[in-house]
């Protein structure tokens, strides 16, 4: 009986691929038999877990190695293989994912629909296994010290930052795994409900053009950029002249509101007034087959009907643009909506840099007397997009952005169980995970509300400088506001940002994100910042006393 | 094939056995603090302790008398808040010091998920023993310890006593020089325990060195050469184990039974000598003895087992003053514990002639 049983372990690799073997045939069967979704789902779920056995096995290869780290990365490798925990996320990440297309209203516009699917599959893919990383590291070293295992492990010839690294390398190349599969899965859904029917032929345009590509963004510049910087000097001059109270309490603060609005105004095309944005270093020169588009998203101003259409004309590179019948057409648009015009080889094709006129053509409203203002909100308000690839490069690097996210996540895990009891470690991952992922909304918001120079020593001094006054003033309450200031900005300069990126959203809107960009990220959130947390985990770890419940 | 040990570990060749010090503890101690870094637990006082090469050595204690602290320290898991320890000439958190050591702790801290065999391979990477060697040694501790049928188990599934078989396999993978066994024979059955105190005796016999921590006292005296007593984290009682537990006064003689007018007359001749009172009984077999034979008979039989079948020999990798066979080549034969006493005299804060530092 005790051989028989054993028999039974021995023998369950062969039987999942043999289970996978029948599971691809019955999906063929159906696929012949005419069932195609169950049969395209089917065997989509069942490569997605070979493509997980087979990964599974290459990284224990890759991890078989006669070594200490690698020996301990192989062990967690197969301890979040077994973990119920780590089952359960699967299962879910497995249950969201194709889920959604289902609950999909199909009347909504296709491109509106892939653009949700991208986002909530890796936007759940991102959380799913960011829970799940936090829980398998803390887990794992938290386990090891309260259950005794490290006394058995670290009785061994390994040195305990070995132990660390061991932890951290087994789950960021489980990660690895989960991501590949994960992705490969939300890439076929992806291309399945792109490949569905549209709602029409601009649909399938904005989904082939709009979203499933990778255009690389170009911002505006102002014509003249030695006229735009002086009359921006020139209006703090003349208002530090007038209000000189303006500038008494916080004067970096209150010229970065001068440059914010004139940069606004800047966006802003008056009525009967022509504006002149300036692209520079497109990338096209000399090619005729380069895909070149402008987006805008113009508003109306000084007007109580905030959804009024929008009347402009255009010219692109001195050109009178589009024409019909060799006369100019003026654009009518929707207000406050996207648009995106795909723009002609030849000017584009001419000139590195794109000279773009706009002459605002509004009508003069009922009940008023002048016509409205178009501003375009500066940002992403008015871009060229210039594509630059295919949506699968930017997906893939979508996926490693994502990777070096977790890569951090997991790092600040194992530290954080090296040095605290189970629930601690959870609480304190899931915090500087939540921080790292707020960071951006806590940078605004401290900035609007706190004292702000454009760098880090001029905050450092602007707060200096308003502690002092406050208690000159004998204004307590506000020099100890300044101070604590410090606290918040040394916090914030600590924190990683999960979404200064953008990644996703970038994704799903088909804009280029750059592999300089991605291989940064990496290098600062996959190697720095692990690397920070780590010795700062080993530092602790190491002076600590191995004996259950000592944290 | 011989490995050549790294210059920086030559050190001198021992004499002979027992005559080097493979532990050496000077004066240490041990107090736990609570989260507030006061003092919340004295565990080991002022301890002294000296195991030589090849001695087996029991250190005995009520619960919570400091000793499976003192065996932590040793294995660097711990660090000592006073005095020195040398471990195999070197300090315990030294990394080339525990590739000699193994240690079986006094419970099975295992890898729940992880079966037998991969348990075993874990920790034979951790020694960073190459693979094909590591397969051979994991075949001959799985059948030594009697889990070779069981090997690709799950070790969550296994009884308590075949989770310690699992633990004492994995501390012999590196074929250590030092073996520090904590209670190796809780939660084992008998036949167990007696493989467990008859694979100490023979490693015993193989030149290692064993430290023993156990409450089952009769092992101690079957197999240790020395003991020491702790209380209260201090060491009470140090000596040979046959010294202390020589009975002055008190001689036993034992003949095949005797029928009862011969008893008398040995009674009348010792009264004749003036020795008495005189205490004549009949010995009684030991229930270890009748279990194993139970046991023994039932296996004979034929009759199955999901458990532990009965262990198989030690294996030849685990040697001593014998020749190994090809899996021994991994391990360097002689370990950095051959070392001359002035070498511990430094690591432990003393001088090359006992005088303190």
């Amino acid at each position: 009986m005790a051989r028989r049983s054993d028999r039974r372990y021995r023998g369950w690799p062969a039987l999942s691929w043999a289970v996978a073997g029948a599971a691809f045939l019955v999906a063929a069967g159906a696929i012949w038999l005419g069932f195609t979704s169950f049969g395209t789902a089917l065997a989509g779920a069942t490569s997605m877990a070979a493509c997980f056995g087979l990964g599974l096995a290459l990284i224990r290869r890759l991890l078989g190695g006669p070594s200490g780290i690698t020996g301990v990365a192989r062990a967690v490798v197969d301890e979040a293989v077994r973990m119920r925990s780590t089952l359960v996320l699967l299962i879910l990440l497995v249950g969201l994912v194709p889920v959604l297309p289902l609950l999909l209203d199909p009347a909504e516009r296709l491109a509106y629909r892939v653009q949700f699917l991208i986002s909530w599959a890796l936007g759940a893919t991102g959380l799913i296994l960011g829970f799940l990383t936090i829980f398998l590291a803390c887990g794992s070293v938290c386990g090891d010290i309260d259950s005794g295992r490290i006394h058995m492990t670290l009785s061994k010839p390994l040195q305990r930052w070995e132990y660390l690294l061991g932890k951290w390398l087994g789950i960021v190349l489980y990660n690895l795994l989960l991501l590949v599969v994960a992705g490969g899965g939300a890439y076929t859904l992806v291309r399945m409900l792109a490949a569905g029917p549209a709602i029409d032929a601009a649909d399938r345009d904005a989904v082939d053009r709009q979203v499933l590509v990778a255009r690389r963004e170009v911002a505006p510049e102002p014509d003249n950029p030695q006229e735009y910087a002086a009359a921006i000097a020139a209006a703090i001059a003349r208002l530090e002249t007038d209000s000189p109270e303006l500038f008494a309490t916080n004067p970096a603060a209150t010229r970065r509101r001068i440059e914010s609005e004139y940069r606004r105004q800047w966006h802003t095309v008056t009525p009967d007034m022509e504006t002149t944005f300036v692209f520079p270093r497109l990338g096209t020169q000399g090619r005729a087959d380069a895909e070149v588009q402008l987006e805008v998203e113009p508003r109306v101003t000084n007007v109580d009907v905030d959804l009024a259409d929008v009347r402009f004309a255009l010219w692109l590179n001195g050109r009178p643009w589009p024409l019909k019948n060799g006369a100019q057409l003026e654009e009518t648009l929707p207000s406050r909506a996207r648009h995106v015009f795909d723009l002609p080889a030849e000017p584009v094709a001419e000139s590195d840099e794109l000279r773009v006129r706009v002459a605002n053509r509004n009508l003069v409203p009922p009940g008023e007397t002048r016509a409205t203002a178009i501003t375009f909100a500066p940002g992403d308000g008015l871009r060229v997009l210039v594509r630059t690839g295919g949506f699968e490069a930017n997906f893939i690097r979508c996926l490693v952005l994502l990777w070096g996210k977790l890569a951090l996540v997991a790092a600040a895990g194992v530290a954080a169980g090296a040095v605290f009891d189970l629930p601690s470690a959870i609480l304190a991952t899931l915090v500087l995970a939540a921080g790292a992922l707020g960071s951006e909304f806590f940078r605004d918001a401290l900035g609007t509300y706190n004292v702000v120079g454009e760098s880090a020593w001029g905050r450092v001094a602007d707060r200096m400088m308003l502690a002092a006054g406050s208690l000159r003033e004998q204004q307590y309450y506000e020099a100890f506001r300044m101070l604590l200031g410090f606290v918040t900005d040394f916090v914030l300069w600590l924190l990683p940002s999960f979404t200064s990126d953008a990644a996703i959203r970038r994704l799903a809107t088909g804009i280029t994100i750059p592999w300089s960009d991605v291989l940064t990220r990496l290098a600062l959130l996959g190697v720095a910042y692990p690397c920070a947390l780590g010795a700062l985990g080993w530092l602790v770890f190491d002076r600590r006393d191995l004996v259950r419940g000592s944290s | 094939m011989e490995l050549t040990k790294p210059a920086s570990e030559a050190l001198e060749p021992s004499p002979g056995r027992g005559g080097e010090i493979d532990v050496k503890c000077v004066g240490i101690s041990k107090s736990f603090r609570d989260f507030w870094m006061r003092p919340r637990v004295r565990a080991v006082e002022s301890l002294d302790l000296e195991i030589r090469r090849g001695e087996i050595y029991a250190l005995l204690g009520p619960n919570g008398s400091g000793k499976s602290t003192t065996i932590k320290m040793l294995l660097g898991l711990v660090a000592p808040t006073a005095g020195r320890i040398a471990v195999l000439g070197r300090r315990p958190r030294d990394v080339a010091t525990k590739r000699y050591v193994g240690y079986l702790p006094e419970e099975s801290y295992l890898y729940r998920f992880l079966s037998a065999r991969e348990t075993l391979d874990f920790y034979g990477r951790l020694f960073k023993i190459p693979s094909r060697v590591r397969r051979e040694r994991i075949d001959r501790l799985l059948e030594m310890v009697g889990l070779d049928a069981v090997g690709h188990r799950p070790v969550g599934e296994f009884s308590k006593g075949m989770q310690r078989r699992v633990g004492l396999a994995q501390s012999l993978i590196n074929d250590p020089q030092l073996l520090i066994l904590d209670e190796p024979t809780s939660g084992m059955d008998p036949v167990g325990a007696r493989q467990i105190r008859d694979l100490i005796a023979d490693l015993g016999r193989r030149g290692k060195t064993v430290l023993l921590c156990t409450h089952q006292l009769s092992d101690v005296e079957d197999l240790c050469d020395r003991v020491a007593i702790m209380f209260g984290g201090r060491i009470r009682a140090e000596g040979r184990c046959a010294d202390l537990l020589r009975e002055e006064g008190v001689t036993t003689i034992q003949t095949p039974a005797l029928a009862a007018p011969v008893t008398d007359e040995i009674r009348d001749l010792l009264a004749r000598h003036g020795i008495g009172p005189v205490q004549v009984e009949r010995p009684r077999r030991r229930l270890e003895e009748v279990f194993l034979e139970v046991v023994e008979r039932a296996r004979a039989e034929g009759l199955q087992t999901s458990g532990a079948k009965a262990g198989g020999p030690v294996p030849d990798f685990l040697r001593g003053d014998e020749s190994g066979g090809p899996a021994a080549a991994v391990t360097p034969r002689a370990p950095p514990a051959t070392v001359d006493t002035a070498l511990i005299d430094s690591l432990v804060g003393r001088q090359a002639d006992g005088t303190p530092e």
